[in-house]
């Protein structure tokens, strides 16, 4: 669901769906209820964490807590496309390095950052686990492997024209 | 999916599919494991379906997507049963074939098969395949074999039986004890007993007792626990099942990754068939237990992976480790005994129960029980999964099953353990690998991620990678993990950057200390150990990075950015003059590069390139011939270039004793700083080895003679005939500094019996007396003794002289001789015999003379302190050799050093400061052979350089080289990147016309081939700068 992706107030509806469903929500449910807000709003407003902290019962500082330890939790708007380029043994020792460099200056944008038009996200992973097919390159769901600087200009100008 | 009430109609149910199973059914298999899915396997099914629709033969045929295979690098890899047909890298152009000829025909497709490297085979089974045969694939056996999404298919196999077992005849104690009795250790990392583990839980007291499966397998480098849930989820629920029965647990946790969405996939759909079917719930198959398992994801946070942290995750914290004692098995989840077990370890544990402890025992060794599955990758051929006894080398590892290092370069160090592990280098290779002796060196074990490194990995830059990991995945909680690991990482990431200083490592080693001493958890105590142990193993490399700004690996890029002119001991801009050639200038290359190695023709003709071992063309094509287009750029520049500086004049203060490639250019440099200097030579003729070791047909007079008189005319002074004895009368001339590079120009004796015959001659000796122009006769039949350059010089000249028969003894094998590969592949062309392994006895004689040599053969053992196999003789394979002349070539010995009072090492060469090449006293510098013991030219060449500038200093100059004044901005456009070429070869004397004379065997390149050679190089050095 792409509800909330663009700027402006999220629905809070969603999420208070997605409480009444897990209700009641305990301590031990934190993350999975993190999970599911960020699968239907592409990241976790502040609004919609704020909204759910009074409904449950947690408090906000310990839903914030957890949404900013853990690297999956986007506070902020995230791209339509999630570009990943590991950075883990296998990829750097096979030159991934190059590869990060070449998408992150083609796309313009740095390790974690969204660009101007919300199009794309750019991160670095510490594995992807694909490692034979180092250097590696995710493209939303879709794996790429054997990256050279080449390829990955490739395939992500023809993201760009598409979208 | 019908749900079973009872022990007994489960095991009907098994045995009706069991029967069905057994008929010889065709199955087309194709791994779907994440790996062969990025390679599109998932497209390769869609067309096995559509074209056996298009045939009718949807409904006999079934297209089965399994779990990994384990060989990632062959993927998409289709498998088809019952024959095992094996075809690594199937296209979907290649789905039409297979069907209609494997499968309708039986016929297998030759071009499709997998060959082995090694022999050229073509292999058609499975099991045949090295990669797999030499496994011994026992918790990954299903991988291959089943459809994750199929229980019937693992009930089939006999998945569950365990289960059922321990519910129907074995009390929870015994189960422990069964565990116990086996030796399975934690395959986590630490290695933690598992059956300890399961009773310390039954016995300790709480309400309620958990189990978890720790799926967070965070460390790079690591996927075996993720293959294994994608393709045999129920094998962790059984071994989940029957710990839950042994400790008294109803409820499990898998915890796995976020970053896993098939392993997520596929487990969730065992857990609702699991649970549908009455193998999980309140009351499975009637026995009166009950156990449920929830799945949960991690969230990205690599601490999770860590006991205290993932249980601090599960009850919906910040992934923050929490003090031990008490440990989780005491007060785990909610502050209750649970188990934490790794995948891996739990599917072990059905295999136990159904096949004993006994059995289990029978494999690995004393301390650690069972296989290892590693997660093989890097710089190694064959990338993938790989289970094997505990015990299995590294060399097996690597070498036997991985394939070796691609590119035949050489194994530096492989990773073990990941971020908390610790390299193991080269020595190390044929260490019996288990959990402890991997301690005793310093690394662990760890989750099985093996991460293979050679000669261009800086094992710097690895600990500083480490380092960076560690630091962003560090929960922050503690201050020597948060604030030590960040103190480490800016100390490495300055030495990567070229701003490495004095201290720095010790204080590395300080701060490791105190952050393995006081951190938390096992984070933080384990990540000082990349560092700890590249320090202790690769210590040299560190102080390069930080006195040099030197980067062996040619990896960092601060320091290297070019990696063939990094690689050049003489730092020759290698890229610029490459661009020069291409654009068809060969006197501006020939310029370039005299502004750093004055010897361009020699070198042109006898360098050993250690710029092309480095060459990043090679990662596209093949490396670019630049000693070819050096010699090219020499031959064809205008002769009447111009010197590079005016002659230099003036009182000489420099004496040079030696005119070999260290002293001439050591004199060369100074001139062009401006100071003259004076050349003793002892010998009739300059050149040192140059002219007194390297034959003719590879290095011509004619052609020596024109660097050295380009280097004289710079203003340096020539004497020879003109021995120096005695440093300190040259001081009493008034010499303020002396540079020594006398060389080491006598060979090393054998030591063995009849040594002292006729006919028995230093292959220096030799070479020496003809470069000399005085007769020398070898008999008809030479034996040479070696395996270097000497070696073969002296082998090659032989057969010029008149030898009938010239035979090559060498202790090891041809791929370990030192001699360049070039050179040793012409002299086998023309004719020299080469005996490997095989090493002298003793030498017989007649009458004073020489008649032939005892030797025997000889077995590569283990590694040495290098990593070299250490050569053993074969007792009672003595073997005779009869001979008259015996060339002896096993190394070089410095003659002679003048002057006491220099520090000198155990085998004569002097001891030096590697970046003055400054000696113990004072003003006396030494450079070349005499310090070395036998290097290559450009090596001399650099000391020369180098103790040159040390030498300005010295008296009071700068000590500066000449920088660059022509320059090229020609980069290759995309189409030359694309287009590949094979490398130029330089044309050769036919064999026929070599051996009467001493001509020339190696000729040039034309221009045409010369410039699109030099237009191959990427241009590595302007990556930056545009």
């Amino acid at each position: 669901m792409n509800a909330g992706r663009d700027a402006g107030s999220p629905r809070l509806e969603l999420a208070l769906k997605i409480v009444a469903e897990m209700s009641p929500v305990k301590e031990g449910d934190i993350i999975p209820l993190l999970q599911r807000l960020q699968d239907a709003y592409g990241y976790l407003p502040r609004e919609v964490v704020l909204e759910v902290a009074a409904r449950t019962g947690l408090p906000a500082s310990r839903l914030f807590g957890v949404a900013t330890f853990y690297g999956q939790f986007y506070l902020a708007p995230h791209g339509k496309h999630t570009i990943r380029c590991c950075r883990g043994t296998a990829c750097h020792v096979r030159g991934g390095r190059k590869v990060i460099r070449a998408v992150s200056e083609l796309l313009g944008i740095r390790d974690g950052e969204t660009s101007e038009d919300l199009k794309f996200s750019f991160e670095t992973v510490a594995c992807l686990g694909a490692c034979a097919l180092s250097p590696v390159m995710v493209v939303d769901n879709r794996c790429y492997g054997k990256m050279t600087p080449q390829r990955a200009r490739q395939i992500l100008t023809g993201l760009m024209e598409r979208s | 999916m019908k749900r079973l009430t009872s022990i007994a109609e489960f095991r009907q149910w098994q045995q009706n599919l069991k029967a069905l199973s057994v008929r010889r059914q065709k199955v087309i298999t194709v791994c779907g494991g994440t790996g062969c899915a990025a390679f599109g396997s998932a497209a390769l099914r869609e067309a096995f379906r559509q074209e056996l629709r298009r045939r009718g033969m949807e409904a006999q045929v079934p297209v089965k997507v399994t779990g990994c295979h384990g060989f990632c690098e062959k993927g998409p890899v289709v498998v088809i049963l019952p024959d095992k047909v094996f075809y690594p890298s199937v296209q979907v152009e290649d789905v039409p074939e297979i069907v209609g000829r494997t499968l309708v025909k039986g016929e297998v497709i030759e071009r499709l098969l997998y060959v082995d490297p090694a022999t050229k085979q073509r292999i058609v089974h499975d099991d045949a395949v090295p990669f797999y045969a030499k496994q011994q694939r026992l918790v990954f056996r299903l991988n291959g074999i089943l459809d994750p999404t199929s229980l019937e298919d693992y009930v089939a196999h006999d998945g569950y039986s365990a289960a059922v077992k321990v519910l129907a005849e074995m009390k929870p104690e015994a189960v422990i004890s069964e565990i116990q009795e086996a030796g399975l250790r934690g395959r986590g990392g630490a290695g933690f007993p598992t059956g300890t583990k399961w009773d310390l839980c039954r016995l300790a007291r709480g309400e309620e007792k958990y189990i978890i499966c720790n799926a967070d397998e965070g460390d790079p480098g690591a996927f075996m626990d993720r293959s294994l849930l994608e393709g045999t989820p129920h094998a962790i629920i059984e071994g989940m099942l029957i710990a839950a029965y042994a400790i008294g647990a109803r409820h499990g946790f898998i915890y796995v990754r976020a970053e896993y969405p098939l392993a997520v996939q596929n487990t969730r759909i065992a857990l609702e068939q699991a649970c549908a079917c009455g193998l999980l719930g309140p009351d499975i198959l009637g026995s009166g237990f009950a156990f449920d398992i929830e799945i949960r994801m991690g969230a990205g946070a690599f601490v999770c992976g860590e006991e205290s942290a993932l249980i601090a995750s599960l009850e919906g914290y910040r992934g923050m480790p929490r003090p031990r004692p008490p440990f989780p098995v005491q007060k785990g989840y909610r502050g209750q005994p649970t188990v934490i077990n790794n995948v891996e370890t739990l599917a072990n544990v059905p295999l136990i129960i159904l096949k004993g402890a006994d059995w289990y025992r029978a494999i690995g060794t004393e301390g650690s029980k069972g296989t290892k599955i590693f997660a093989l990758a890097g710089k190694v051929n064959n990338t993938g999964l790989v289970e094997v006894p505990m015990g299995a080398t590294l060399r097996q590892i690597v070498f036997d099953i991985g394939g070796g290092i691609p590119r035949n370069r050489r194994f530096k160090a492989a990773q073990m353990g990941g971020p908390s592990g610790g390299c193991v280098p080269a020595q190390f290779l044929d260490l019996p690998i288990d959990y402890d002796s991997v301690k005793e060196i310093g690394a662990i074990m760890g989750s099985g991620g093996l991460i293979i490194m050679d000669e261009t990995t800086c094992m710097v830059d690895m600990a500083r990678y480490f380092m960076e990991f560690v630091q962003a995945e560090s929960c922050g909680k503690c201050v020597p993990c948060r604030v030590g690991t960040r103190h480490m990482l800016d100390i490495l990431t300055r030495i990567c950057a070229g701003d490495g200083r004095e201290g720095d490592i010790e204080t590395l080693e300080q701060l490791a200390r105190d952050v393995k001493a006081s951190s938390l958890c096992g984070l933080g105590q384990t990540a000082p150990n990349p560092v700890l142990t590249t320090l202790h193993y690769f210590r040299e490399e560190y102080e390069e990075h930080i006195k040099r700004k030197y980067c062996r690996a040619a990896a960092c890029e601060a320091l290297a950015r070019a990696p063939c002119a990094h690689a050049c001991p003489a730092g020759v801009n290698v890229p610029q003059y490459l661009a020069l050639i291409a654009e068809g200038h060969p006197e501006a290359a020939v310029d370039i590069i005299r502004r750093r190695n004055p010897f361009v023709s020699v070198c042109g003709r006898v360098c050993d390139h250690p710029c092309e071992r480095r060459c990043r063309r090679a990662e596209l094509d093949e490396p670019l011939a630049i000693r070819a287009l050096k010699r090219f750029a020499a031959d064809h520049a205008d002769k009447g270039l111009p010197l590079m500086a005016p002659p230099a004049g003036g009182k000489a203060e420099v004496a040079i004793v030696g005119s070999g490639p260290a002293g001439l250019s050591c004199a060369y440099f100074l001139a062009l700083m401006g100071r003259p200097s004076v050349v003793f030579e002892g010998a009739p003729v300059p050149g040192g080895m140059l002219a007194l070791g390297i034959p003719e047909y590879r290095l011509p007079k004619s052609i020596l003679r024109q660097d050295i008189d380009f280097i004289l005319r710079h203003g340096v002074a020539l004497h020879t005939n003109s021995p120096v004895r005695d440093l300190d009368e040259l001081r009493r001339q008034g010499y303020r500094a002396i540079f020594l590079a006398t060389g080491a120009q006598k060979g090393r004796p054998l030591g063995i019996e009849g040594e002292d015959l006729d006919g028995v001659i230093d292959s220096l000796a030799f070479l020496r007396a003809r470069a000399l122009g005085h007769a020398v006769r070898p008999g008809a039949k030479v034996v040479v003794v070696g395996g270097g350059n000497a070696a073969v010089d002296a082998a090659r000249s032989a057969l010029r002289l008149g030898a009938q028969n010239v035979t090559i003894l060498y202790r090891r094998t041809r791929e370990e001789m030192p001699a360049y590969a070039e050179e040793i592949e012409e002299a086998l062309k023309e004719g020299v015999a080469l005996h490997e392994l095989a090493a002298p006895q003793r030498i017989c004689g007649r009458g004073g003379r020489v008649t032939g040599i005892k030797a025997v053969r000889m077995r590569l053992g283990t590694a040495d302190g290098t990593g070299r196999r250490r050569p053993e003789p074969i007792l009672g394979s003595e073997f005779a050799l009869p001979c008259d002349t015996v060339l002896v070539a096993i190394g070089q010995i410095p003659t002679g050093v003048p002057a006491t009072g220099l520090t000198l090492r155990k085998d004569g060469t002097v001891s030096v400061d590697l970046t003055t090449m400054a000696t113990s006293v004072p003003g006396i510098f030494a450079g070349g052979d005499v310090v070395s013991g036998g290097g290559t030219v450009i090596e001399g060449i650099a000391d020369g350089q180098r103790a040159a500038c040390a030498i300005d200093r010295y008296l009071g100059g700068r000590g500066c080289l000449p920088p660059d004044v022509t320059y090229s901005l020609r980069r290759p456009s995309e189409e030359e990147i694309e287009r590949l070429l094979p490398r130029a070869l330089e044309p050769m004397l036919p064999i026929a016309e070599r051996l009467g004379s001493f001509r020339e065997v190696v000729g040039s390149l034309s221009e045409d081939c010369a410039r699109t050679e030099a237009g191959r190089c990427l241009r590595c050095d302007l990556e930056k700068l545009l």
